[in-house]
């Protein structure tokens, strides 16, 4: 197997962001279906390491593919555009007032004596945000508008990091 | 009454090619053993048709005694006998409730319980259940065993699975794959219906709970999300209700004695609970009459604790709780009515529970330890798993850098760069860590080691790649690698919780005091059996795809094979052989390359063409 191959010459699929998530996740198990370890367990130790190797590759590109925003940072990668570039994008002002707003309604849940309700509340406007920016994200990169796409990309990265915090502290808060 | 068993021509493998496989699910209240048998996968009974063995061991003056004759011990010796003990697998003293038991930790920081008969590592009390499992099946099918799965909680970390593992080797078993138990579960269940779509798996144990989100599709399993709580199970009901029953009753629950004995009329009490609305405790000589409706509002806290975990793992798979399709019930709490009402209630539909929830587990192994040892060549199963935990590296201050996420699918290889912080710097340390949070002293470390020899230069101007990967068991191996010259260092994970492999050699040596002799004889028939297995499944291969190798790669090979014959009927020596089997596996590594990425081209033609065929479907 080639390693240095791009994720879309992997799976035989065009280089774009549309993509049939049905499409890929079928193409995923064949793949897995031939070259998973469980397929090799008794195999000599040689054909057990390239299983793992060869399995591993294919879990890595279908975790960046399956996922919008790891694609699209990946679509932007190879276009040119790395990982440090897309993060030093300028953001809108209101996009960032809305972002502190969101903060300070995450940083108050530790006052409220039943946050559950709340925490759901806020999981769920996170999660229509995200839904809205994704929409942003599709149109800029079917035009290849690299420049619109990483901004959208920043926000996107924003939102998420702001969910996997709410989740943090539900855990600490419900369940400490 | 025993029949003979007649199978249909072709479809049995041929008798010397039948390999002999156990599913064992070792739990924390109960194990238990299954097998495949004529094509059907069932849990084994003990001479007394029990099929549920007690973890629970006796260490007294004589022999530990195993399972029930170790629970007749316990009222009288409750300190000598060892239950629960899956709880303080891989962890240290300090981490856990000793539920009664005197904790000590070892050198490397591993809790061992003090009994009369000398401390005991939970490794140990596992291992002597595993033994009796694997004598249990042994008998059964008249054979020594091949190999074992052993399930192991989705939320087991590294080094929970690693203190499973060590357990198998002491009690001399090959493990094939530990397997997460619902995911097990959910065998049992996926194989009997073929049913394809999302499936919750909950699995409420005596010890541990775990919600398991997963994919079935034409026969694969995917693991898509898993979350859980490892110290909530049935366990924590009866301790509500032995709590509950012991102040009603005015007595002290710090008497050890006495708290057993209210557990235990606890845990009868909640079993009649499950098909009646009232049920009596008997408890210090006084008789308390508890309804269904006090014991659930006793309990309610703890289900409701379950389903914030079940809601967690939806989100993780981005799913909702009615776009399962299937939920299945695992483990002997979800008897519990409220527990059934409650997950129906979550997820908008009646829960599965066909099959056994104490069983079902076993019985999903043994099928996957049938398939994974060759029994079923031609079965399309396969079972992709997730780490439960994020894996991550220490940098500065303190933080945590996530390498590889939770919930991501395994195997996986990730490498990441880092750099140094610096000027100068030739060394640099790296800590590997396991959890969620930010802040390492909030996460489980799991090992340490150095890179030396990095070029002095300015802070930042090093590139470091440090490169982790899992393998199919979950278990880690990391590298790191300074890029302009390659210097190296690397670690396969023993987390510091486990037993080194130097530990358990010991261990073993000592069973094996009054057998040295035996030993030498043990290692070379096991390295003349995989010389011999990798000659047949080479052989196989170039049968199959010669086209694939090159006329003077052939004949190579096939002198390589012959000389491999020859040296294991000559030598005596198992470290000469495993050198020409490593040779061997090398030397063919360029062939099973290209039969993989063979088998890759074939596998996405045959899905390129069934995409052809239903886009044509579509338009007639």
């Amino acid at each position: 197997m080639d390693f240095q191959q791009s994720y879309y010459e992997l799976f035989e699929l065009p280089q774009q962001f549309e993509l049939d998530t049905a499409q890929l996740a079928e193409r995923y198990r064949a793949l897995q279906r031939s070259t998973h370890p469980d397929r090799f367990a008794e195999a000599s130790a040689a054909e057990q390491r390239l299983a793992v190797q060869y399995s591993a590759f294919v879990n890595q590109a279908f975790n960046i593919l399956k996922d919008p925003l790891e694609r699209a940072l990946y679509l932007l990668s190879l276009a040119g555009w790395d990982q440090e570039r897309v993060s030093s994008q300028k953001l809108a002002g209101d996009f960032l007032m809305e972002q502190m707003e969101l903060r300070e309604k995450v940083e108050s849940l530790r006052d409220l004596v039943d946050p559950e309700e709340v925490i759901e509340h806020l999981l769920a406007e996170v999660a229509d945000d995200i839904r809205i920016h994704t929409v942003e994200l599709r149109q800029a990169m079917d035009t290849s508008e690299w420049d619109a796409a990483a901004t959208a990309v920043v926000k996107m990265q924003y939102l998420v990091k702001l969910r996997a915090e709410i989740e943090a502290l539900e855990t600490e808060l419900l369940d400490g | 009454m025993a029949l003979l068993q007649i199978s249909e021509p072709g479809q049995t493998a041929a008798p010397h090619e039948r390999k002999h496989a156990l599913g064992i699910d070792l739990g924390t209240t109960n194990s238990l053993v299954a097998t495949v048998r004529s094509g059907t996968a069932e849990a084994l009974p003990d001479n007394e048709g029990r099929v549920l063995l007690p973890s629970a061991v006796y260490y007294g003056p004589e022999q530990p005694l195993v399972g029930h004759s170790a629970l007749v011990q316990a009222s009288e010796y409750p300190t000598d006998t060892l239950q629960s003990f899956k709880r303080l697998m891989g962890r240290g003293a300090g981490d856990v409730d000793a539920m009664g038991y005197t904790l000590l930790e070892s050198e490397e920081g591993m809790a061992r319980i003090q009994t009369s008969a000398g401390d005991i590592s939970p490794v140990q009390a596992s291992a002597d259940v595993l033994a009796e499992l694997a004598r249990r099946g042994r008998d059964t099918v008249g054979s020594e065993i091949d190999g074992v799965v052993i399930t192991v909680p989705a939320y087991f970390d590294e080094a929970q699975r690693q203190a499973t593992k060590d357990a198998a080797t002491l009690a001399g078993l090959r493990v094939i794959r530990l397997l997460n138990e619902p995911t097990a579960a959910a065998v049992a269940y996926g194989l009997d219906s073929g049913r394809e779509g999302l499936i919750a798996v909950y699995d409420l144990g005596g010890g541990t709970f775990d919600i398991s989100i997963l994919r079935l599709n034409l026969g694969v399993f995917e693991v898509v999300a898993t979350g859980g709580d490892t110290a909530l199970g049935g366990d924590d009901f009866d301790q509500a209700l032995a709590h509950w029953a012991l102040q009603q009753a005015g007595l002290n629950a710090g008497d050890p004695a006495q708290l057993r004995a209210a557990l235990m009329a606890a845990r009868a009490a909640k079993e009649q609970l499950s098909a009646q609305d009232s049920a009596e405790l008997i408890i210090g000589g006084q008789s308390l009459a508890i309804t269904r409706e006090q014991f659930e509002a006793l309990i309610q806290s703890l289900v409701k604790r379950s389903l914030r975990a079940c809601r967690r793992a939806l989100r993780d798979a981005g799913c909702e709780p009615t776009d399962v399709q299937e939920v299945v019930m695992v483990g002997g709490s979800t008897r519990v009515p409220l527990v059934r009402s409650a997950v129906a209630e979550l997820f908008g539909r009646d829960p599965l529970t066909s099959i056994d929830p104490d069983t079902v587990v076993a019985v999903g192994a043994a099928l996957q330890a049938d398939l994974l040892v060759g029994n079923k060549p031609d079965q399309e199963l396969l079972l992709l798993d997730v780490i439960p935990l994020s894996l991550g590296l220490e940098t500065v201050g303190g933080l945590v850098e996530k390498v590889i996420e939770r919930n991501t699918t395994i195997p996986v290889g990730k490498a990441q760069e880092f750099t140094t912080y610096k000027d100068g710097q030739t060394a640099m340390a790296i800590h590997v860590v396991q959890g969620e949070r930010e802040l390492v002293s909030d996460c489980r470390s799991l090992a340490r080691f150095e890179l030396r020899g990095i070029p002095p230069m300015v802070a930042g101007a090093a590139r470091i790649l440090v490169t982790f990967q899992v393998d199919a068991d979950g278990l880690l191996s990391v590298t790191a690698e300074e890029q302009s010259t390659g210097v190296q260092a690397s670690i396969s994970v023993k987390p510091s919780y486990g037993l080194s492999d130097d530990q358990i050699a010991d261990m073993l040596q000592a069973s094996w005091r009054h057998a040295e002799g035996d030993m030498l004889a043990r290692q070379l028939a096991e390295e003349r059996v995989a010389a011999e297995q990798l000659v047949l499944s080479l052989h196989a291969a170039i049968e199959q795809d010669a086209s694939l190798l090159e006329a003077e790669e052939r004949e190579q090979l096939e002198v390589a094979m012959l000389e491999l014959v020859g040296l294991c009927e000559n030598s005596e020596e198992p470290a000469k052989i495993k050198q020409a089997c490593e040779a061997l596996g090398r030397q063919s590594e360029a062939f099973a390359a290209r039969r993989m990425d063979a088998a890759i081209g074939k596998a996405l033609a045959g899905v390129k063409l069934d995409e052809l065929e239903s886009m044509t479907e579509d338009k007639h």
